[in-house]
């Protein structure tokens, strides 16, 4: 029997804000515990929401981009439960008038062109933080999280396989990334996502019955939980060994399995309702429009400026427009280089081997951009040459050095010195009498043997273009 | 001079202090809300309104008792307690008390112990630092034997806050009582409830106005909206009492759950656990349509009747009390001002007891020139 | 509402009442129930909900970072602590 897989997703994104969404206190992460809290954030009675403009904007450059209609007013609701990271004993969120609906995100895969229909979007806050590993008897709150902006996009259940749920994913993040919604991060946590899954036979139209699986934390992770999720459910229908219940289970990334949190969905009543404290927000249509003017370059067209404007290739042009990082260093380094191809180069071929090497995605690379143009440029002006270059760019990638002044106290400048290259040549000639018969033999291959050795006695310095000819006519002249 | 009415109290001259009901905040101050809940909590920041009487010259005479998070409640004993405001500015101990009179406990009270009190218009006065009870409709209000002390200090604590997004934009209000011309409206089917002595108060003040008998639409279900509404509001108000993060928290527990329930059952009166059951059932998926939402709606349909009503009246004049002596059946005599946001004035009539004037959105200025005789 | 509806609602808001005021409770909240049935008499046809009285612009707040009080006052009302941190029991096995 052929099973089909139907997912909706659930994504959860932190706002890009300075503050969070209902008091003052500052959004950023990693502080020390506690330290981004007021008593309205703690949960102490006596504080009012003053929401914030910006997470507001953000929600509206989130529905814009993935073309929603936006909501013209808009409310906020409580939803009650009870657990020690949620200090109000609720959680402010949007049940009735959600900021965003009706949008769509197209994707690709190796199986085609697809649109994912998006149902809708809602800010809501972020719970705090439990630290569980701390004491043995006890779990330790930081609220620092708490009432940091979130929205939450919810999926129509349009996916059938894990490719689309990752390309989908890799699409949300490059549009919130380059419109500087979020940073998208799911190591960090400020990119969560829920898959809601059910298994039906192909051709049927009666679904069956769904879970939920969260806790994932990398796009692998979503993959490999979504690949055992829909065997557990094939095999609960085909051998009747389980039976499936609706429920929401927890991903263990270290046992590669799902299990359940025990907590039947149902059983839970929220208790949703409007909330008095914080009045409807009307959004104008020049407000709109507004947001509109003002968005940044998505990454589709950062695509096309760089095809058409600078005449980069395709494959190239793809790569830079990969990732928000990486393309942010394009154009900083291009504000130092006015040469998009070479700058095009030093990306592709140099940082991002360099990237590689040090174990560092490329949304991970910290680079002072001017230092890096600096580099560039000395390679340009024949100051150094390019394998000497490479080797500057590494120590400005892990110790952010000053390239210029590195330069010039290693003495590292390119050796364009006609007469004393010549004499390293012939020294090196001379010692490899084997290969230089070789060469004359018409083994061609031989020549970049003698460049090595060449730069070797020269530590890398000398000029490759003078090397070459240099080198040639001394071989030919040889007897 | 009797102390019980305070939980709190300073040593400073009456004539030119106020008091506070416990449930707003004073920097540093313990401040309980009247519950064991907080009985060891220190506000770490002070109520707009404390830092404006403060600030125009006015001082702290204490921290006056009050029920438990002041929420409405149905057990008689509590409505029978006679409030900390009411009974410390009775006794001369300040000039003026401040609380939030959510249920009208201190709106019938004040008057039978010879004092006014003036429930502002929701939205002019701050509530930033005080503890909520049923926020759409707290609103702190002055406990004055003298008319004038108290349009005085509700002068002071009126304004924008910037704390408190949800008060008008309007920087500061001036409070002159209008001069006259006032008409009267006397609800016939809330007259019919009450008894000859509440009917006798309304007739002997109202006796020199211009009146017209009319219709209080839907007070029949003015309880009931009341305490749908409030109910859901408290109880997810209160929510955050839960022994975590401060307040109390009980002695012996083994694990979170019974942490919470414990501390909780503990911690809370039998009339906040009466609320907090109600709000979970008028909020839950089953009833949420027939008893919330439809709540909401009637408390528009009221809202609208309200704007009705005072197209064609200055005020409308209320009793005090029902024939019926049952706390809940009289809340509706106070859900009205409440339930609309309307200013509204309880009035001290001597032997007669009193009344409660009723007007217009911001229009307490009727309301003060009624209370100075104005014809 | 009888005794078992609301030892329901006891769990829902965390609580754990003595038998004699689960009496009392259930007793008023069937008292206040039967009340509610009156609500049924109000035609709300075509009427939206009103959430709050106020009829004004509600303004939002710039997006400006501001500490207000130290880690030390947040914590100084906490019934447990543990270097910054507020502290409960276990909540994972």
């Amino acid at each position: 029997m052929e099973y089909e897989i139907v997912m909706g997703l659930e994504v959860h994104v932190e706002l890009a804000t300075k503050s969070k969404l209902f008091c003052a206190c500052a959004a950023k992460f990693g502080a020390e515990a506690n330290e981004n809290v007021c008593p309205a954030c703690a949960g102490m009675p006596g504080m009012l929401p003053v929401i914030n403009k910006r997470a507001v904007e953000l929600g509206i450059v989130a529905g814009l981009v993935t073309n929603c209609e936006i909501t013209r007013t808009i409310s906020f609701d409580k939803k009650n439960y009870f657990y020690p990271d949620l200090p109000t004993g609720y959680q402010i969120t949007q049940l009735y008038a959600p900021i965003c609906r009706n949008g769509f995100v197209d994707i690709e895969t190796e199986a085609g062109n697809k649109r994912i229909r998006i149902k809708q979007i809602h800010i809501e806050e972020d719970a705090g933080k439990l630290v569980h590993d701390y004491r043995p008897d006890s779990s330790l709150v930081d609220f620092n999280r708490a009432s940091v902006p979130l929205i939450e996009i919810v999926s129509e259940p349009d996916f059938r396989s894990s490719d689309e749920v990752v390309a989908y994913l890799e699409k949300l993040r490059s549009l919130l990334t380059f419109a500087d919604v979020s940073d998208c991060k799911m190591q960090e946590g400020s990119m969560r996502c829920d898959v809601n899954i059910s298994v039906r036979k192909v051709g049927s139209d009666i679904l069956g019955t769904r879970t939920e699986i969260k806790n994932m934390n990398s796009l692998k992770a979503i993959a490999r939980a979504i690949e055992f999720e829909s065997q557990r459910h094939i095999s609960a229908l085909e051998t009747g060994c389980e039976e499936l219940v609706q429920e929401t289970r927890r991903w263990d990334d270290n046992k590669g399995e799902t299990y359940s949190m025990r907590d039947k969905e149902d059983a839970t009543d929220y208790r949703y309702f409007p909330n008095p404290e914080i009045l409807p927000v009307h959004i104008s249509d020049e407000w709109i429009s507004e947001i509109k003017d003002s968005l940044p370059e998505l990454a589709h067209e950062k695509y096309d400026r760089l095809t058409g404007c600078y005449g980069l290739s395709d494959y190239d042009s793809k790569l830079i427009t990969s990732g928000k990082n990486i393309s942010d260093i394009f154009d900083r380094t291009l504000e130092f280089v006015d040469n998009p191809k070479e700058v095009a180069n030093w990306i592709i071929g140099d940082l991002a081997s360099i990237a590689r090497e040090e174990n560092k995605s490329y949304d991970e690379i910290e680079i002072d951009c001017e230092k890096f143009g600096k580099i560039i440029k000395m390679v340009e002006n024949k100051v150094i040459n390019r394998t000497i270059g490479k080797k500057v760019l590494q120590l400005l990638f892990r110790d952010n050095i000053d390239p210029e002044s590195y330069v010039r106290e290693n003495k590292l400048g390119m050796i364009t010195d006609a007469g004393y290259l010549e004499n390293v040549i012939k020294e090196v000639l001379a010692e490899n009498e084997k290969s230089v018969l070789e060469y004359k033999a018409g083994n061609q291959k031989v020549i970049s043997f003698f460049v090595g050795r060449i730069m070797r006695k020269t530590q890398g310095k000398a000029d490759p273009g003078s090397v070459n000819s240099i080198l040639r006519r001394e071989l030919n002249d040889w007897n | 001079m009797k102390k019980e009415f305070f939980i709190t109290r300073y040593d400073v001259k009456a004539e030119n202090s106020f008091a506070l009901d416990d449930n707003i905040m004073v920097k540093d101050g313990l401040t309980t809300g009247g519950s064991k809940m907080l009985h060891n909590f220190v506000s770490p920041l002070q109520a707009t309104v404390v830092e404006k009487l403060l600030d125009a010259g006015m001082e702290l005479a204490g921290k006056t008792k009050l029920d438990e998070f002041t929420a409405p409640g149905i057990a008689a004993e509590t409505c029978d307690i006679l409030s900390g405001a009411v009974g410390a500015v009775s006794e001369g101990a300040c000039k003026i008390a401040l609380c939030n009179d959510v249920s009208g406990k201190i709106r019938r009270q004040a008057p039978e112990n010879g004092l006014y009190y003036i429930h502002p218009t929701y939205g002019t006065v701050s509530r930033f630092g005080l503890i909520p009870t049923v926020s759409s409709m707290d609103q702190i209000g002055i406990v004055c034997k003298n008319i004038d002390d108290g349009f005085n200090a509700l002068g002071i604590i009126t304004g924008h806050d910037e704390k408190d997004v949800t008060t008008f934009p309007q920087k500061s209000y001036a409070y002159t009582p209008k001069e006259g011309g006032f008409k009267i409206g006397i609800p016939s089917n809330v007259m019919e409830l009450t008894d000859e002595k509440g009917r006798k108060a309304i007739y002997n003040f109202t006796g020199k106005y211009d009146t017209e008998e009319t219709e209080l639409k839907y007070f029949e279900v003015f309880a009931q909206v009341m305490y749908i509404l409030s109910s859901a509001e408290i109880g997810n108000n209160t929510s955050r009492y839960d022994g975590v993060k401060f307040g109390y928290r009980t002695e012996n527990y083994t694990g979170l759950n019974d942490l919470y329930t414990k501390t909780r059952t503990e911690g809370f009166g039998l009339d906040m656990k009466l609320l907090s059951i109600m709000g979970a059932h008028v909020l839950s998926r089953q009833n949420y349509e027939a008893y919330y939402l439809k709540s909401m709606k009637i408390r528009r349909l009221i809202k609208e009747h309200a704007i009705d009503l005072f197209s064609r009246y200055d005020a409308i004049a209320l009793p005090l009390k029902l024939n019926d002596p049952d706390p809940y059946k009289n809340s509706a005599l106070y859900a009205f001002a409440t339930l609309c946001g309307l200013p509204s004035v309880s009035v001290p009539l001597g032997s007669d007891g009193g009344i409660q004037l009723i007007s217009q959105v911001k229009n307490e200025n009727s309301l003060f020139g009624i209370c100075k005789g104005g014809r | 509402m009888d005794l078992q509806t609301v030892l329901e609602y006891e769990a829902m808001v965390k609580l754990d009442l003595p038998e004699s005021e689960r009496i009392w409770i259930a007793e008023k909240a069937s008292m206040l129930e039967d009340s509610f049935s009156e609500l049924s008499k109000v035609d709300t046809e075509g009427i939206e909900p009103l959430i709050s009285v106020l009829d004004l612009n509600y303004t939002l707040r710039e997006d400006i970072p501001i500490k207000s009080i130290s880690r030390e006052e947040i914590l100084s009302n906490s019934p447990e602590q543990c270097d910054g941190y507020f502290q409960v029991p276990k909540t994972i096995e």
